[in-house]
């Protein structure tokens, strides 16, 4: 009955129905965008630098003073390799140091790393542009980003001296030459990181074996929390343990964190005033649907219909629309998000924002059940709300004054 | 009398009325509202760029800008600060030194952004002449004296009134280095900011770099942001092309640029998709106040009123219901504006996001015509356009048929 | 034009509604001439075609077949705008209820087709003014038709009907809705009216008293003329 009365004015339900679909197709598309753009934000961080989790000595994180260490890389990868959320993971060191090509200075981050197992952490050997990326028994060799290359002139071949302050406080100082020079896509990376192997660091340095870091990939987002369980546990039992923390990306990258937050509040505060209007501009159909059938329904009352099953033919009636609305909604969005998914979508004059952010250019939608099913379903429960206020209206109706009005 | 027909037309359904009114001044108001909100967070972004020495033009020996170090500098200053003279009436300017250098004390060190400023003519153009909140700003005879960040201190675990020692490379390629001493400590809405400079005077960097009366860079605010095209274009003809550079703040900081554009883009896709919200909406309830009228627009057409004349009193209903939406939508939407922009908007809570994206922590609704403009005239003339359905269908209907209805 | 004696002429006039399977022949090969000046009845029972023809008559039907001329002007191949000009000009009309706008006053609904002609508006105020007072509704100028009676809402719709100069009045039953006595006022206005300002009127009715007001009277059965006389 409810079914056959939405159809009694075909073109008025197509429009509402229309409403709902627009609202749910925007949402469906712009949340999947959304995530789409965060997950690509945060691999591209995860991946090019920062991991999924870091073990580093208390108060690394803030500091970042060199003498703040892991003593005893060993024993921290020993339970890294046997928690079975951890993917693989690497060790670093790093220093921040003057280093002068023949006739340029720039401070740098001097950072040494593990060539094979950071190749399995971080993209940095895929960045290769120039020249080669490093080997495990390569001596005072250095990879260089790319803007930092430009900056001090240098290619492959060439040599750097760096000068720098050890663990000790003594002089750091030695003579690199270029291997390779990488470009990771994110302008602040590239302008300011030298990589070299970690035994090279760890002599110049005078690190006695310790580094700053284990970095960590877990084998999905989704483990990370339980990774970083199990190996703080781990680390508990660890003689001088007590001095190591695990951190997370968020933590790692709290700017991040707290940028994907905001822009998802931001976005909802839109969402929400959109839908908003969209409940209002669909509220006239809804009261409208039952002022013309005041009759038909004094009818029904007057040859016993109770008031309550009015209020339900009618939310039915309502529920079908939006519902309806609401399948054609998601339909539609999931395709056209599905599309771009696979083509991605660039928006022309954002190249230094993606810099910034090493983010690739274009930018792939993520269709989740989440994202469908968030939007579609705020959607959903305003209209429906909208709905049931002329439902429950029609419960004051009475038969006789129903019958006579025009 | 057709456009009072309209007029009193859409007081013959009070609640109807009402209900589409409020979805006009929702949307409306969202317009105003959010695109001023939009509007506060990229002009307080631009603004701290231009504040955070960047100016509004900056002139520069040509190859400075993508290798910047001393040895670009403008080694007779004498000619460029001639040609400043034809800038507009209240320009202010500055001459800096500003290289790359290395701050260490005995615990740290770090890169560093080394500017040498002319204390008085550097107050009037960049943020540092009131961002001291420790100690003292510099003074016209300064040799030993540096202005540093409240972050960077913090970080190097220092005070006022401690020695810090820069290291940079001078004008003959050798590594200059010269202790100053803390005498200020400013605040800055950004962190990275508060890390990244450290200001001298004039005089003491040049004596530490060995350049003589040379400058690097000259700074100009202009009274009106508007002027910065033609300053640069004029600038630009007394200022030989392959010897200096003139930029203004959109070549110097094309991250703030693209936002801008941005931001642009997506203001005016929000009034589309609010449009598009209440457009359904709009559509609908006039349709049925058409639908409803069958008899009233028959009679009409029978006495021989043309179809025209039947289009214009349906546009003149939809014109009511948008004028009055819109008047009301953009008083609440200005009331609200103004009520915010005694305090702002305190994101404090996501600051290191704000930081992440550059942005400050409190955030003033900036009215700008344009968007208003846009909003009123989207809303009004798609508003007509839409609302061409329904007052069609009107003409269309057939006087006969109208008429022999019950 | 005055010369044309029949204001309207009618010959062989079909008509045949197609309401899906059934086919509803409203009007057989009807011919009628009416003249200047005059006041008719058309009667017969509900279904006999008389709407049609008053329709027809108004340019607000066209005929299957046969030929309508009013005013000397051959209706059957205007195009829609021109028969609603037509309409303004020489047709006013009287129908059986909803005759009035509800959002306008009286003075305001008389004033409609002047407005619609383009007739000034102080001349338009003049004339509705005075109309209204012709037929006895001086004190109810700015009242709504909400605020009227069924005979008064009609009044005003006489008025209107007969303000703009049109060549002929048609009115569809116009006193079906009204009790005898409020509709015997009505008929006496209307033919005042055709006395006073010779204004042409063709009415349709079923009711016998009506009939009588009536100088000539044609009755249609079946679709067709069964009976035309001067009385």
């Amino acid at each position: 009955m409810a079914w056959r009365n939405i159809w009694r004015n075909p073109r008025r339900s197509v429009l509402t129905m229309s409403a709902v679909a627009f609202a749910t197709l925007l949402l469906v598309f712009m949340l999947s965008w959304q995530f789409g753009s965060y997950a690509t934000m945060i691999n591209a961080s995860v991946k090019i630098h920062t991991g999924h989790l870091q073990v580093q000595a208390k108060g690394y994180q803030e500091d970042r003073d060199i003498r703040k260490v892991v003593p005893d890389p060993e024993a921290v990868g020993k339970i890294l390799s046997r928690t079975e959320t951890v993917a693989s993971y690497t060790f670093r060191a790093e220093a921040f140091s003057l280093v002068s090509s023949k006739d340029r200075t720039y401070g740098v981050l001097v950072t040494g790393i593990d060539p094979e197992k950071e190749a399995a952490v971080s993209t940095l050997k895929d960045m290769i542009r120039k020249g080669r990326y490093l080997a495990d028994d390569d001596a005072n060799q250095a990879l260089v980003g790319i803007l930092l290359a430009e900056n001090l002139k240098v290619s492959p071949g060439d040599e750097l001296v760096v000068l720098g302050q050890g663990r000790d406080g003594s002089i750091a100082a030695t003579v690199l030459t270029v291997k390779g020079i990488f470009s990771s896509g994110q302008d602040e990376f590239d302008r300011s990181v030298v990589h070299i192997p970690l035994h090279d660091f760890q002599e110049i340095f005078a690190m006695r074996g310790a580094v700053h870091a284990a970095v960590v990939i877990c084998t999905d987002l989704e483990t990370i929390s339980q990774a970083k369980k199990e190996v703080s546990e781990a680390l508990g039992n660890l003689e001088k343990g007590r001095s190591l923390a695990v951190l997370g990306w968020k933590e790692l990258v709290p700017g991040l964190l707290q940028a994907i937050k905001m822009d998802l509040i931001v976005g909802f505060i839109f969402y929400l005033i959109l839908i908003v209007v969209v409940a209002f501009s669909i509220l006239n159909t809804f009261l409208m649907a039952i002022f013309e059938r005041k009759r038909e329904f004094g009818v029904m009352m007057a040859v016993g219909t109770t008031p309550g099953r009015l209020t339900r033919v009618l939310i039915y009636e309502s529920a079908a629309m939006t519902l309806l609305g609401s399948a054609v909604g998601i339909l539609v969005g999931s395709l056209l998000t599905a599309y771009f998914q696979v083509h991605g979508i660039m928006i022309p004059g954002t190249e230094e924002i993606a810099r910034e952010f090493g983010l690739p250019e274009r930018i792939y939608p993520q269709l989740s059940l989440l994202s469908v099913s968030v939007g579609a379903g705020v959607v959903l429960l305003i209209t429906l709300i909208t709905a049931a206020y002329p439902a429950l209206k029609v419960r004051r109706l009475k038969p006789l004054e129903a019958l006579t009005a025009v | 009398m057709i456009l009072q027909m309209g007029w009193r037309n859409i007081w013959r359904n009070k609640r109807r009325t009402a209900v589409i009114l409020t979805a006009v001044i929702i949307g409306v108001w969202s317009m105003i509202f959010l695109g001023a909100l939009m509007r506060g967070f990229s002009d307080r972004m631009r603004q701290n760029g231009i504040a955070t020495l960047t100016g509004h033009l900056q002139v520069h020996r040509a190859g400075f800008r993508n290798d910047p170090v001393i040895e670009n500098r403008i080694t007779s200053p004498a000619a460029v600060l001639d040609a400043l003279e034809i800038l507009p009436e209240g320009a202010r300017w500055t001459p800096r030194i500003r290289v790359n250098a290395v701050a260490g004390n005995a615990r740290h060190s770090a890169g560093i952004t080394l500017v040498g400023i002319d204390p008085g003519r550097e107050a009037a153009v960049s943020f540092i002449g009131d961002a001291v909140r420790q100690g003292r700003y510099l003074q016209q005879e300064d040799p030993l004296g540096i202005v540093v960040g409240e972050a960077f201190v913090r970080k190097f675990e220092t005070r006022l009134g401690n020695k810090l020692v820069l290291m940079s490379q001078d004008a003959n390629g050798e590594i200059a280095s010269r202790a100053f001493r803390i005498v200020g400590i400013f605040d800055a809405e950004l962190e990275s900011t508060e890390k990244q400079f450290g200001f001298v005077h004039i005089a003491a960097s040049r004596k530490m770099l060995g350049v003589g009366d040379d400058i690097c860079e000259v700074a100009v605010l202009l009274p009106s942001h508007r002027q910065v095209e033609a300053a640069a274009e004029s600038l630009r003809q007394r200022l030989p092309e392959d010897t200096y550079t003139v930029e203004t703040w959109k070549d110097l900081l094309p991250i703030v640029r693209e936002t801008l554009e941005i931001y642009d883009v997506f203001i005016f896709i929000w009034f589309l998709a609010v449009f598009i919200a209440m457009g359904f909406g709009l559509v609908n309830t006039i349709l049925m106040a058409v639908f409803e009228r069958i008899r009233e627009f028959g009679l009409m057409r029978s006495l021989g009123m043309l179809p025209r004349l039947v289009v214009v009193e349906v546009l003149a209903e939809s014109f009511f219901l948008l004028v009055l939406g819109m008047a009301a939508g953009n008083l609440i939407g200005l009331l609200s504006v103004w009520a915010l922009s005694v305090n702002g908007i305190d994101l404090s809570a996501f600051s290191a996001g704000m930081e992440f994206a550059g942005m400050s922590r409190i955030i003033f609704p900036v009215l700008v015509a344009r968007d208003i403009f846009t909003a009123n005239a989207t809303v009004f003339l798609m508003g007509l356009a839409v609302s061409l359905y329904p007052a069609v269908k009107a003409a269309r209907i057939n006087p006969v048929e109208a008429m022999a209805r019950p | 034009m005055k010369s044309i004696r029949n204001i309207v002429e009618c010959r062989d006039v079909t008509k045949i509604y197609d309401q899906g399977r059934v086919k509803v022949t409203a009007l057989k090969a009807v011919s009628l001439e009416i003249e200047r000046g005059g006041f008719i009845a058309v009667a017969g029972p509900s279904g006999s075609g008389k709407t049609t023809l008053l329709n027809i008559f108004g340019g607000l039907d066209v005929p299957d077949q046969g030929t309508v001329s009013v005013d000397g002007e051959l209706l059957n191949d205007m195009s829609q705008s021109a028969l609603a000009k037509l309409r303004l000009h020489k047709v006013g009309f009287v129908f059986q209820s909803y005759n009035l706008i509800p959002v306008l006053s009286a003075i305001e609904n008389v004033e409609f087709c002047m407005l619609l002609q383009g007739v000034p508006a102080a001349e338009r105020r003049r004339r509705a003014r005075s109309m209204l007072d012709d037929v006895g509704l001086e004190d109810k100028y700015d009242r709504r038709p909400a605020e009227l009676s069924g005979g008064q809402q009609q009044r005003v719709a006489v008025a209107r009907a007969i303000v703009s100069n049109p060549v002929m009045v048609l009115a569809d039953e116009p006193t079906a809705n009204l009790d005898s006595k409020t509709g015997e006022g009505l008929l006496q206005l209307m033919r005042e009216m055709n006395e006073d300002k010779g204004v042409t009127f063709i009415f349709s009715t079923h009711d016998k008293m009506v009939m009588d007001y009536a100088r000539r009277l044609v009755v249609l059965r079946d679709g067709a003329v069964a009976e035309d006389a001067q009385r």
